[in-house]
């Protein structure tokens, strides 16, 4: 059912009074469920944190499905951080069909997508800020942001990052922190946090250049301390620990990343001791499972911010005495937090992650306003139709996903490589079966400062090595040790995987080109946005050319894609995508 | 402790990191092993006598989980005691355990040392663990060890 936002609007007033004084629980449908509902909110304490993470960028609504296998090592796998489809819904009691399962879950998406229409885009946060704002009062508000921010769409990438600072500062973000906002390089980002508004804080970038003037000193103000309605918040500042292994390192040459959980924690004992803070919060880019191992190793933080790993939260999770918060990815949702903390402490608080429903949410004109002008000078190249798709094409999941795919087609198909290889990182888009692919989706997909596609050789047992080697970041089973990205995809290559297995020893029946692999056998491998590059020999130069530009020429020449959802990695220990804790299945 | 106080300080103990150059070879594993080559285990054995090592929650040994660069992983290693004449650390060893070479460097103590800690860089062939072993004046050995991944990465 196709509902416009101004019937939306007239149906929401009928029923949103409904809806509210039935005192229903889980509203089902569009027709239930009210702008009302999204808003609800138990008022509490003297201030309010408002969090939003790993926005990548996007700006302008957008539709996301969440992954449909999210695998982990077995003491992880059905964990906060690990759940997906019908786990995460058990898990978090969520309605079949509910808006909240359509925002949380893959399930149903196609379906639900029609019904409930785009998430986020800065107008209609804003409209929601503000609805906060009013309610606490301003002066009683923080805004606060997790990072991932200045990259992700092409609108970031053409403007190298402007476009986003611009949109920060309209939402009146506060604080952040970072992680891909480092791939504009070092220069960039000093430039870009000289026009941001907000803060830039971290207490684990320090300078690592013996010749530097900064060596072994802070690169960015380790914390803030901020007063919001009578309390002093101290906020730390986390970024994410392992950007230089992560990302090229080229790009924050001199700078040290890392957890450095001994000064994190003597910021902690500082803004308590010294400072008198009623109330510590880490604002992070760690990832939600780290920041679970944080929480039990460094004492004394009462709130953490989390980010990088996209997981949508909906309720909050507490390891000894530190609560635990994250929101989801891509503008989708705003966390809200409101603490009560006076006299040193914190004496309760509440939270919700809000949905950012563009169908029920109103966009605030001016926001409309600004995006148009950011958009204005790209239009003609960002809205070219490339083809179209005839299944959905989404990215996330552990292994493999449609655009991924998509990509490694292209790929393939241009460089006539054995093996391609595609980045497991968790940002991009989703294109619904049946539409149009515009050349913005394919920059969503892969607008990245480092786009270039390289092909060159590598060896049977090299490839295997690495394999085993990218496994272990995504399934060692202690989270300090993961990247939190997911596995790197192949085109042209199959495997089976157990992921409980030791380190090195969890890949099998690798298959390339539908043969077992020869070990001895140098195979011609095509990759991009990694270091797989420098282990490889006999770099075919001329052939080196940006992934946007191949995948769009690759759509133009096929003009509808058809990308099955089948996927290429057999999976031994798991029997679905989306495990339950301690068990196989589902 | 900050990092920059730590190494403030280092001026006064021992300055390790200009005294101690890579001696790890850092190879990859599969290749033939050169004249330096020594296990970890044959190593420990030499060097505790056949005793081993005890692990010990006085031997704060400090690497990071993941290496930002394979060829330069920061170690840092503070030892508890009271560094009497009585009582005192001796030695400090180092090892990548499974380089070729696992012996990174060795420094010896006295009391007049005042505190008994240490920070250099090591090289890395593969993800492994690294060891600090320390001889106690009582002829006694303490131990700790932390795995450090080393990783092409590209995970994003």
């Amino acid at each position: 059912m196709e509902i416009s936002r101004r019937d939306f609007m007239h149906i929401a007033a009928i029923f949103g009074l409904g809806a509210a004084t039935s005192g229903m629980a889980s509203p089902k449908t569009i027709e239930q469920i009210s702008l009302k509902d999204i808003y609800d909110f138990k008022a509490m304490g003297n201030f309010t944190l408002l969090h939003m993470c790993d926005i990548h960028a996007h700006i302008k609504p957008l539709y996301w499905r969440e992954p449909s296998t999210l695998i982990s090592a077995p003491n992880l796998v059905g964990t906060p951080g690990f759940l997906c489809g019908e786990a995460f819904a058990k898990h978090y009691g969520l309605e079949p069909s509910s808006l909240d399962a359509y925002f949380d879950t893959y399930i149903d998406f196609d379906i639900l997508a029609k019904k409930f229409g785009k998430m986020g885009g800065v107008a209609h946060i804003k409209t929601y800020l503000d609805h906060v704002r009013k309610e606490r009062g301003k002066e009683n508000v923080l805004f606060l942001d997790s990072g991932d921010t200045w990259q992700g769409t092409g609108v970031a990438l053409k403007t190298q990052g402007e476009a986003i600072v611009k949109a920060q500062n309209y939402l009146g973000v506060d604080v952040m922190v970072g992680h891909w906002e480092f791939t504009y390089g070092k220069e960039r980002v000093k430039e870009l946090i000289e026009m941001l508004k907000a803060k830039f804080i971290s207490q684990n970038v320090i300078g690592d250049d013996s010749f530097a003037d900064d060596y072994e000193e802070l690169i960015f103000e380790p914390y803030t301390i901020e007063e919001r309605g009578g309390a002093k918040i101290g906020i730390i500042g986390q970024s994410f620990p392992f950007t230089s292994t992560a990302n090229p390192k080229e790009f924050t040459e001199g700078w040290s990343f890392g957890l450095r959980l001994d000064t994190l924690q003597e910021y902690v004992n500082e803004l308590k001791k010294e400072h008198k803070v009623d109330c510590v919060v880490v604002l992070s880019h760690d990832g939600f499972s780290v920041d679970q191992e944080v929480a039990r190793q460094v004492h004394g933080i009462d709130f953490i911010l989390s980010g990088h790993t996209h997981d949508p939260s909906p309720k909050p999770i507490v390891i000894d005495g530190t609560v635990i918060v994250i929101a989801g990815s891509h503008g989708k949702f705003i966390g809200r937090l409101d603490i009560n903390a006076k006299g040193g402490k914190v004496l309760g608080y509440e939270y919700k992650l809000v949905p950012i429903a563009s169908n029920m949410i109103p966009a605030d004109p001016e926001g409309v306003k600004l995006v148009e002008e950011l958009y204005t000078p790209f239009a003609k190249e960002f809205n070219e139709v490339l083809g179209k798709t005839k299944n959905t094409l989404y990215k996330r999941d552990t292994f493999f996903s449609t655009f991924d795919q998509l990509i490694n087609d292209a790929i393939m198909d241009e460089m006539k490589c054995d093996i391609s290889f595609t980045p497991g990182y968790r940002w991009g888009t989703t294109v619904l079966a049946g539409e149009d692919i515009l050349m913005d989706n394919v920059y969503e997909m892969c607008g990245i400062t480092y786009p270039n596609v390289y092909t060159f050789e590598l060896k049977g047992g090299k490839i295997a090595t690495l394999l085993e080697d990218i496994a272990d970041n995504v399934f060692n089973a202690n989270p300090l040790y993961q990247q939190g990205g997911d596995m790197s995809r192949l085109g042209g290559v199959t495997y089976s995987i157990s992921v409980a297995n030791k380190a090195g020893t969890r890949i099998s029946k690798l298959m390339i080109g539908g043969k077992p692999i020869d070990l001895e056998k140098t195979y011609i491998v095509s990759s991009w946005g990694g270091n797989l590059q420098n282990a490889g020999e006999n770099l075919q130069k001329e052939k080196i050319r940006a992934v946007y530009d191949i995948t769009r020429d690759y759509i133009k020449r096929q003009k509808v894609v058809n990308v099955s959802n089948k996927g290429n990695v057999t999976l031994v220990d798991y029997d679905c995508g989306c495990p339950t804790k301690g068990s196989r299945g589902c | 402790m900050k990092r920059r106080d730590f190494f403030k300080k280092l001026g006064t103990v021992v300055a390790i990191s200009a005294v101690a150059p890579m001696m790890s070879f850092g190879a990859d594993e599969k290749k033939a092993k050169g004249p330096n080559e020594l296990s970890y285990e044959k190593a420990l054995e030499a060097i505790t006598n056949g005793k081993g090592a005890k692990p010990s929650a006085k031997v704060h040994l400090k690497v990071p989980e993941i290496a930002e660069n394979g060829a330069v992983v920061p170690v840092s290693v503070e030892v508890d005691s009271p560094m009497t004449e009585q009582d005192y650390v001796k030695t400090i060893h180092i090892f990548a355990t499974k380089n070729n070479n696992s012996r990174c460097l060795a420094v010896h103590f006295t009391p007049a040392n005042g505190k008994a800690m240490l920070a250099t860089r090591v090289k890395l062939g593969s993800t492994q663990d690294i060891a600090a072993i320390v001889e106690m004046s009582d002829g006694t050995f303490l131990s700790a060890s932390q795995s450090v991944k080393v990783t092409i990465g590209g995970c994003g």
